[in-house]
């Protein structure tokens, strides 16, 4: 989607006639004529999105390819990890081991780290538009993460959206609503607790079965007098679903209830009521996911195959179907037998991604540069003790069919002491690769 | 490295490690950019002697601290002649591996920093560890590996540290080895170093443990080899 003067116009005049300006960076404002930074001397790469995945392309293509340019530009003034936010949710673990600064990482491995916020991206001049004004580049890395898609539930009725996303928030997006999420599971004193999963794929598959169970814990620590009940529109827990359905039947019979195919029909918030294929639900207090999607930027770049809501990638490069100069990082990508977690986008970005846009500067075949990245994933299911299961997938290229396989899943379902002290030491060692 | 040229250079390394320690590094450096020298440490047991061979028990894994006080390494004795093999990279280099020392040539030592996201062996827990064939890791369904349970990153000690599967980008750097007089030394370090990282993941840790940053940074001149249990609060298999 190139966007043309004529377009720009075209634009300014939709946000103006519905009063919300939708392309805030294409709307004259003169910060968006500034160019933010000088034209390179080599070759730019500029990264949109600072979670796993943009975080690691940021070291990893600056570490692989030295002399070329590499911009990350994100929002958040600090970095807050999704995953082991269910453990803190749990009160397992201080908020602080969450939260990281960009500039560390920036300062170490010498690419730019820009605060601001993308607020579109011109394919045809090759330029991402912030409040503050554009940077150029030659190629871009799009790792903007997921939104809700809170119109599947309310079709189109923003304030809906907005309302159940303020009393009632998903907390999938690492924010505000993960620390209201955890407000609402401290302070809950009885009655009907109601968890919605996702329709997959969603992003971090088991992350709502940990999340129940982590909520379960607070409940059983705080002696409330409660049911939880988890909602999923599947047929049954997957992943580690023996693993979860045993945590949830020896330690929290009395607090867990699992609804299987329980697809949404109607959530109405206000009167707290929700209407699925399962039956309807009353509840006192809830924690509402709505489907996934691709982030807004990723939509407004005219990237995402609106069938599915994820972006069309060529599934060994993850170079974007739509534009060669594009490669989309991490959750936004639709890559079959890959789940959307911050393991994997940290894999996929340094195995796949970087290994491929290197080769294709070089002139080379990426294909023999690529390396199959792995996924493991802990879930805590436990809090007094502290315990844990956990999945470990090896893919391999196959690269005839030009795609990933899985090689190998290994599983333990049985809960330990010993898989929760190798959680944290999985996230320590995550956060060490990009933040250290 | 052609096959001609890989067996040759097997056996000539072979021979060397039979010789002096100077002469021995000096052939691996010929051969090899991937050999750093260090201080030689003699590698000691408990009560400060020097190291007996025989009293390391296959099947068992050993921890000592080389080239650095901080930076651990796992020893072995695999009970059988362990042979020189060539390590492949995943930029194409390779590089000869020498194989074990000792009067059975059965010891070998790498270090016990994975090289994926540096998880190493503290008082408190060892996630990478060594899983004899009669034990085998779980998650790997098979022995005589070294496992690392953060990420599963598995290795093949026999094969000079090689990643068998997982995220690793690197195989172990190898912990070089000489065996003279009967008694056992570390001489330096083959592979891929990433001491330089470890140094700056763990600066604050490393100051608490040491006293000392500086202190933490020392190299060494001897070594004293313990088993991984002893060391270790608890060692995490997986």
């Amino acid at each position: 989607m190139g966007i043309s003067r004529r377009d720009i116009f075209k634009l300014a005049g939709i946000g103006a006639a519905i009063g919300i300006s939708q392309f805030p960076s294409l709307a004259f404002s003169a910060k968006t004529t500034n160019r933010l930074l000088p034209p390179s001397k080599g070759k730019r790469i500029v990264i949109v999105g600072g979670g796993w995945a943009g975080v690691t392309a940021a070291k990893y293509l600056k570490r692989e390819i030295p002399d070329v340019d590499v911009v990350l530009i994100e929002q958040r003034k600090m970095f807050m990890s999704c995953p082991i936010s269910n453990v803190w949710l749990g009160g397992l673990v201080e908020f602080d081991f969450l939260i990281h600064d960009f500039l560390t990482p920036a300062a170490k491995y010498g690419y730019t780290f820009i605060n601001a916020t993308v607020t579109g991206i011109d394919r045809d001049k090759r330029r991402v538009y912030t409040e503050e004004g554009y940077v150029e580049y030659d190629y871009l890395v799009l790792a903007p993460g997921i939104r809700y898609n809170y119109d599947a539930w309310f079709d189109g009725d923003k304030d809906m959206a907005r309302y159940t996303q303020t009393h009632y928030p998903s907390a999938f997006i690492p924010g505000s609503e993960h620390l209201r999420l955890k407000k609402k599971v401290d302070n809950f004193e009885g009655g009907t607790f109601v968890l919605v999963v996702p329709p997959p794929p969603h992003r971090c598959p088991p992350a709502p079965y940990e999340r129940a169970a982590m909520i379960a814990h607070v409940f059983r620590q705080n002696e409330v007098k409660g049911k939880l009940i988890i909602l999923d529109p599947k047929s049954k827990i997957a992943p580690k679903g023996p693993g979860f359905r045993m945590a949830y039947e020896q330690l929290y019979l009395d607090i867990v209830e699992y609804v299987p195919n329980a697809k949404i029909k109607e959530v109405d918030p206000v009167k707290k009521v929700i209407k699925t294929t399962a039956g309807d639900f009353k509840f006192d207090d809830a924690n509402l996911n709505p489907p996934h999607q691709a982030a807004d930027i990723a939509w407004k770049a005219g990237l995402v195959n609106p069938k599915t809501g994820w972006c069309d990638v060529d599934p060994v490069t993850l170079q974007s179907k739509v534009d060669p100069r594009i490669f989309i990082a991490g959750d936004a990508n639709s890559v079959k037998g890959f789940p959307k977690s911050g393991d994997m986008a940290n894999n996929q970005t340094k195995y796949m991604l970087v290994r491929a846009l290197k080769a294709m500067i070089q002139g080379k075949d990426p294909l023999d540069y690529i390396k199959a990245p792995t996924n493991t994933c802990y879930s805590m299911v436990n809090g007094e003790p502290k315990e844990a299961i956990v999945i470990n997938v090896i893919y391999d290229i196959d690269k005839q069919k030009r795609k990933p396989v899985k090689k190998k899943v290994n599983v333990e379902n049985e809960r330990s002491s010993r898989l929760a002290r190798a959680t944290f030491e999985w996230a320590k060692a995550m956060y060490r690769d990009m933040f250290s | 490295m052609d096959r001609r040229t890989f067996i040759k250079t097997c056996g000539s390394v072979a021979t060397f490690s039979l010789l002096s320690s100077s002469f021995f590094s000096r052939s691996l450096k010929a051969q090899t950019n991937r050999f750093k020298k260090y201080k030689k440490a003699i590698l000691l047991d408990k009560q400060g002697n020097p190291l007996n061979p025989s009293s390391l028990e296959v099947g068992k894994q050993y921890i000592f601290f080389y080239p650095y006080r901080s930076t651990p390494a796992l020893l072995l004795n695999l009970g059988k002649e362990v042979k020189p093999s060539e390590v492949k990279l995943s930029d194409g280099s390779t590089y000869l591996w020498p194989g074990g020392v000792g009067p059975q040539r059965s010891i070998i030592a790498f270090c016990a920093i994975c090289p994926h996201q540096l998880s190493y062996p503290t008082p408190e827990y060892s996630f990478i560890n060594y899983y004899p064939h009669n034990k085998p890791s779980k998650a790997a369904k098979k022995g005589s590996v070294v496992q690392c349970c953060a990420h599963m990153s598995i290795f093949d000690p026999e094969k000079g540290g090689i990643v068998i599967d997982g995220p690793s980008e690197y195989p172990l750097l190898a912990i070089v080895l000489t065996y003279e007089e009967g008694k056992l030394y570390a001489i330096g370090t083959l592979g891929v170093e990433l001491f330089r990282d470890f140094f700056d993941a763990y600066r604050s840790d490393l100051k608490k443990m040491y006293k000392s940053f500086r202190r933490a940074k020392k190299k060494v001149d001897k070594a004293v080899v313990v088993e991984v249990e002893e060391y270790v609060k608890e060692v995490i298999y997986c």
